[in-house]
């Protein structure tokens, strides 16, 4: 469908332009605010260029050490869920396409079901589990808890992947005497490293994501995660300091958009593969 | 020798698939039979262990009772409905917009993505500050444009909390739908729309003939996702507006961790956690029913 009336054309340049400010003019404004003192955070009408930008919002979060040690623990939680999750999933996608059974359709079916699940109505029940492993307040209940969250999904997505694999490599293989795990280590592995990237970094974003899990199992400041950080220390009962607020927001986001410049391509090969096919 | 190598095969299938069964057996399925059985009994946390008492569905009839079972799958609906439509038009219109394919195609999505990709709680935060009443820029524009007369406390007044954590939502996952119908445009073969072309069937009949059942599969799983996902929105809600004002907000998500974590009533939060999944399976059931009789 081409649109060459000029009259369309504006109006389609229009809209695309309202939609597009929509979607990035929030992310301009928590950036410039961070940037702001706070005489011109609270001006009114608000000034959209900054006349004097300061990095004072800046050197205050990061001489307070927690939250320098939120990120760290957010980084460690999402590289532990991705490594388990990658691990878990591939051996039983790879299963799932190679191994075919009733056993295994049963529990591809079952992994799928769990999207259902509404996981704050299991929370309760998880922390209770949690506390009886003496788990609470660790960040292995959040690598866990996270990973059974993402496991079905990345299962199914890298079962895709593999199946488009010619399976004669594996034949090949095992005629050269390769045993089954030899084969799939080295073998298919290797040639899979576009799935397996997909579904790490969707794991990744799913772990660093987290807010509901952090806040429910960990009690202590030093073991919180970003998201529970933010929320436990920056918003306050009456105000928020907003200064604070928008900077720590800044350096949350920032380490997702350097995935999203840098593999922009799998994310979206995650994300549309299957749904497209059908 | 044939028959052994079967049998390994079937081992070696089986014993690749424990690692994932456990994790999901355990952190899902678990909790999922627990969240069951303790929604019958009369639990609450407490330090000392106390035996679990039958309260023949006691959570059940108080949340049923007391209104506020029914009053959070309204809301939850409510919620799920205004983020659906909007983001499904809004992502239709921006993907038939931008598919002109050639270059420029890699940043359109980059920037796309970019709201996608910004953690939840991210999100409610940076929607709180842009619906701020006093020095909020939503309330800038809507005063500058004549809109309304005053500012507006978006996330107190019981009118417009709901619409505005709608809003947030809606921001976020638009780029999914947006890259998912999208990739599905481009799927569509070119032949199709040439032939169309030459027949001069008008742009709605082909958008209506071609262009959607083409994109039925994209459509159907991408509207389950949001719909899944709107159903089980939690960290939105509970940063923007806590399930506020005068309970406007308080959907099956806030009210199942309320019941649980703030009145410490383990009993009636996994009522509304049981009531809720039940919901959402028979949503799915009739969901893909309708679907598949579609197509035929």
């Amino acid at each position: 469908m081409k649109i060459n009336h000029p009259v369309k054309n504006t109006a389609s340049w229009l809209l695309i332009l309202l939609i597009g400010g929509f979607l990035l003019f929030p992310l301009y404004w928590i950036f410039v605010t961070s940037f702001k003192d706070n005489m011109d955070i609270y001006r009114f009408p608000p000034r959209f260029i900054p006349l004097r930008a300061t990095l004072g919002n800046y050197l205050l979060l990061f001489r307070d050490s927690s939250v320098i040690l939120y990120l760290t623990n957010n980084l460690f939680v999402s590289a532990g869920t991705t490594l388990l999750t990658l691990a878990a999933a591939s051996l039983a996608g790879y299963s799932l396409s190679r191994y075919p059974s009733r056993f295994g359709r049963a529990v591809a079916t079952s992994l799928l079901s769990t999207q259902m699940f509404p996981i704050v109505g299991l929370i309760l029940a998880l922390y209770v589990i949690f506390r009886n492993l003496g788990l609470i307040d660790s960040r292995l209940s959040l690598v866990l808890s996270l990973s059974a969250v993402t496991i079905p999904f990345c299962t199914i997505l890298i079962k895709g992947f593999f199946d488009d694999i010619p399976r004669s490599l594996e034949e090949a293989a095992r005629i050269d005497g390769a045993s089954r795990m030899k084969t799939l280590l080295s073998v298919i592995m290797p040639l899979s490293k576009p799935g397996l990237l997909a579904i790490g970094l969707y794991t990744f974003m799913q772990a660093w994501d987290d807010f509901l899990f952090a806040i429910t199992f960990i009690l202590n400041d030093g073991k919180r995660t970003l998201s529970a950080g933010i929320a436990m220390k920056f918003l306050g009962e009456v105000s928020y300091d907003w200064g604070m607020v928008t900077t720590v927001s800044v350096a949350g986001v920032l380490p997702m958009f350097l995935l999203i410049f840098l593999f922009q391509k799998y994310m979206v090969a995650g994300l549309t593969a299957g749904a497209v096919k059908g | 020798m044939k028959k052994n190598e079967q049998r390994g095969d079937r081992i070696f299938g089986a014993v690749l698939l424990v690692p994932s069964i456990l994790i999901v057996g355990g952190f899902i399925f678990l909790p999922v039979i627990q969240s069951l059985y303790y929604s019958f009994f009369d639990y609450k946390l407490t330090r000392k262990k106390v035996p679990l008492t039958w309260n023949s569905f006691g959570n059940y009839r108080s949340l049923w009772e007391s209104g506020k079972l029914q009053h959070a799958f309204s809301v939850t609906f409510q919620f799920m409905v205004i983020v659906v439509v909007l983001v499904f038009l809004l992502g239709l219109v921006m993907a038939l917009l931008l598919n002109r394919g050639g270059k420029g195609e890699r940043a359109k999505r980059t920037l796309a993505l970019l709201p996608w990709g910004t953690p939840t709680v991210i999100v409610a935060l940076l929607w709180s500050w842009m619906f701020q009443p006093e020095y909020g820029v939503v309330n800038f524009f809507l005063l500058k444009l004549h809109l309304v007369a005053e500012p507006i406390s978006f996330l107190v007044n019981p009118n417009t909390a709901l619409g505005s954590v709608a809003v947030a939502a809606v921001w976020k996952q638009l780029p999914f739908l947006f890259i998912m119908l999208l990739a599905g445009l481009q799927g569509v073969p070119s032949e199709m729309y040439e032939a169309a072309h030459i027949d001069g069937a008008p742009p709605l009949r082909v958008f209506w003939h071609i262009t959607l059942p083409f994109l039925r599969n994209v459509i159907r799983s991408s509207i389950l996702v949001t719909i899944i996902t709107n159903f089980k929105q939690f960290p939105l809600f509970w940063t923007m507006t806590g399930g506020g004002p005068m309970g406007r907000t308080e959907t099956l998500a806030v009210l199942a961790y309320k019941n649980a974590f703030v009145n410490l009533n383990f009993g009636a939060g996994a009522a509304v956690a049981a009531s809720w999944m039940a919901a959402l399976i028979i949503f799915s059931l009739i969901y893909n029913r309708v679907f598949r009789e579609a197509e035929y």
